[in-house]
């Protein structure tokens, strides 16, 4: 391979794993807008609280004496991912329920304020620095050397593209396969039919929000490691960037939401490589006036037909 | 109901002298004004730890012109458009001393207004020469210019490290570009090969792709204009990528966090600082003072806040007045004894001297002294 070559498949493993973690916060968004049809502003803080957990629950495993690390990792993920849970279930009940039913703009607000209490709570509780974490999964796979560019995928970098491939496709087997699956696409398809059919629609939503909390959860903890940094504001950058990713690839689509996470993290990257990091953000957001322009719903979104 | 009106305006105006009359009586209020909120908070707690403790030993030793000053606390976060609101905030308090405020992008826009307000702005932390730039009269700095510290450390990068390829990165504020243009400005005129000049995004996480970059240029050395948490993430990612060059940065990038952040790869850092004024012989009680609270006074800003209240302070004890349009007269014409060192203002409202200095920046959040 040659140098140039070699170059651009280092810029493409680090856009494709940048991509995968959108893509893992950008199936809440997906996931909640394709069954009611709002937008749940509040899902990055979510994410950004999962990083909180999993520093926290790693420093306490590791001061409990458990240092082999696949168990640590397993462990913090369980951790994180059931208190992620929790506080998906816990907003939808809180901030959304209620309003059901009313106008479609009065969640979306509920939703901007519950993401400025969830900031402002961890602000307050954790204080609003950075908090740090030593690097955990160290090394990685270079090749390339002798001709010219030394490409490098560290084991954090494959770690975050597998999980998210196995995410997924648990996610993609559960939503087609299993009981309350199917339950979620009637939902998704049509909730007044659904509930006439008996299904609880209500206990549906909450599970979304669970599922998508849990997936924010796995980001959380993956990021968190692969960049070793923690503060309550950053839920708010990587929860737009997701949620471009999603209406890029289509929102309400779970597999538009990998593929519009892939899509803008490779972009991104490839902008930082060719151009300049500075034009990253509009070389991405012009990609997706572009893709909205000449498909409105997105890259796998199908088109909306008015139900009469 | 006309005559009420008047009344009343009358009362409220009459309530309005009153409480101020009985506030100027006993004490001075000064406005802190810096982040205590948001990713740059530490460097507030420096300004603020600073100025509280230059307060208490003023008041210790008798207040001025027999009044008490008091510290009142304003959180910009470091925003410009929170600064404009903390600006209005303090003329509507009527407190007629600032010192602050810590960003340059927040200082700017603040500044205007109390300059239109008569409001005597001293800032102990922004370094963009923009600031005393326009002409101001009632703004003042007791810390240099990034067109000194550019210099400083663009200076030290072509005489000494001599950098074959070399990289000059910013994060496109205000504070950050200013430095780094400075900084290639002067490389480039003592003939160092500037090959990348780019900024970066306040508040990415992920700068693989700019590392893979760097390295594709051979880059051997790299200058960053902006603040630690952007840096200190990208010291972490390229050490682990492998790219070990030095990195240099402004004293924005220069506290503790950016260790805890980066690691091992702090040992990567060259900083340029104000010099540590807490290591002076002649600051020692004052150190004692600072360490018997259980605060820290190596921070860079500290120090620099403790002399912005001393000189507020001396210059009203000098002039005796406490009226701002004098005392930007004052703050002009006198030589201040701090423990800065003897500071004097130019016309500008800049220090006629500060020098910065060269540390190498180590992990556990210390740092020695390069030149």
């Amino acid at each position: 391979m040659s140098e140039s070559l070699l170059y651009f498949v280092q810029q493409l493993l680090n856009g494709l794993t940048m991509g995968s973690a959108y893509a893992l916060i950008a199936i809440g968004y997906t996931m909640v807008y394709g069954i009611i049809g709002m937008i749940n502003f509040a899902h990055g803080e979510i994410y950004m609280i999962s990083t909180y957990i999993s520093f926290i629950a790693i420093a306490g495993l590791m001061m409990l004496g458990i240092t082999w690390l696949p168990l640590l990792l397993i462990l913090a993920l369980i951790v994180a991912i059931a208190v992620a849970s929790t506080f998906g279930w816990a907003v939808e009940r809180v901030a959304y329920r209620p309003l059901r039913g009313g106008n479609r703009l009065i969640p979306l607000i509920s939703a901007i304020g519950m993401s400025i209490v969830l900031q402002n709570y961890v602000a307050l509780g954790q204080n609003n620095r950075d908090v740090a974490m030593p690097q955990l999964v160290k090394g990685g796979w270079l090749f390339g050397a002798e001709q010219g560019f030394e490409v490098s995928l560290s084991y954090m970098q494959l770690m975050i593209f597998v999980v998210t491939l196995i995410a997924m496709a648990i996610l993609t087997l559960f939503i087609s396969k299993s009981r309350t699956g199917r339950a979620c696409r009637a939902v998704a398809q049509d909730m007044k039919m659904a509930n006439l059919l008996g299904i609880d629609t209500n206990r549906v939503i909450s599970m979304t929000f669970v599922i998508g909390a849990a997936l924010a959860a796995v980001a959380g903890l993956l990021l968190g490691l692969y960049y070793g940094v923690a503060n309550p504001f950053i839920g708010f950058i990587a929860g737009l960037k997701a949620f471009t990713a999603a209406v890029l690839g289509g929102i309400g689509s779970i597999p538009g939401a990998m593929l519009g996470g892939l899509i803008l993290g490779t972009s991104e990257s490839m902008t930082a490589a060719y151009l300049s990091t500075e034009y990253k953000d509009v070389v991405s957001f012009g990609l997706l006036v572009v893709i909205l322009l000449f498909r409105p719903t997105g890259l796998l979104g199908k088109p909306e037909v008015e139900k009469i | 109901m006309k005559k009420l009106n008047k009344a009343l305006l009358g009362l409220g105006v009459s309530a309005a002298m009153f409480g101020s009359l009985a506030a100027n009586a006993d004490t001075l209020k000064i406005a802190l004004a810096g982040p205590v909120t948001g990713d740059v908070a530490q460097y507030g707690d420096m300004q603020n730890i600073g100025a509280l403790m230059a307060i208490e030993q003023i008041n210790k030793a008798g207040g001025v012109k027999g009044m008490k000053l008091e510290g009142v606390v304003y959180d910009d976060s470091c925003d410009p458009k929170q600064a404009v609101q903390v600006a209005n905030k303090v003329v509507n308090d009527g407190i007629k001393f600032v010192v602050g405020h810590l960003c340059s992008s927040s200082t700017q826009p603040a500044s205007d207004i109390y300059e239109d307000e008569g409001v005597l702005m001293i800032t102990a932390a922004s370094t963009s020469p923009d600031i005393t730039a326009r002409g101001h009269k009632m703004i003042f700095r007791t810390i240099g210019l990034d067109s000194h510290q550019g210099p400083t450390a663009g200076n030290y990068i072509a005489d000494t490290l001599k950098p074959k390829r070399m990289a000059v990165i910013h994060d496109k504020q205000q504070y950050g570009e200013g430095i780094a243009t400075a900084v290639k400005d002067t490389v480039t005129k003592k003939g160092v090969n500037v090959v990348l000049f780019e900024g970066i995004n306040k508040g990415d996480k992920d700068f693989s792709a700019l590392i893979a970059k760097l390295q594709k240029e051979n880059i051997d050395f790299v200058y960053y204009g902006g603040y630690h948490p952007e840096l200190g993430l990208i010291l972490r990612q390229a050490a682990e990528k492998g790219f070990n060059v030095k990195f240099m940065g402004p004293e924005g990038v220069g506290n503790s966090d950016l260790s805890s952040i980066a690691g091992a790869a702090a040992e990567n850092l060259l900083v340029t600082l104000p010099p540590s004024f807490d290591t002076r012989a002649e600051n020692k009680a004052l150190v004692d003072a600072f360490k018997a609270k259980g605060q820290d006074p190596s921070g860079a800003f500290v120090l620099t806040a403790y002399s912005a209240v001393q000189v507020m302070a001396d210059a009203i004890k000098a002039s005796g007045t406490t009226d701002t349009q004098k005392l930007q007269h004052t703050l002009r014409e006198m030589t201040f004894n701090t423990p800065t060192g003897n500071i004097a203002f130019d016309a500008k409202g800049d220090l006629k001297t500060f020098d910065f200095v060269i540390y190498q920046w180590h992990q556990d959040g210390s740092k020695t002294l390069l030149k």
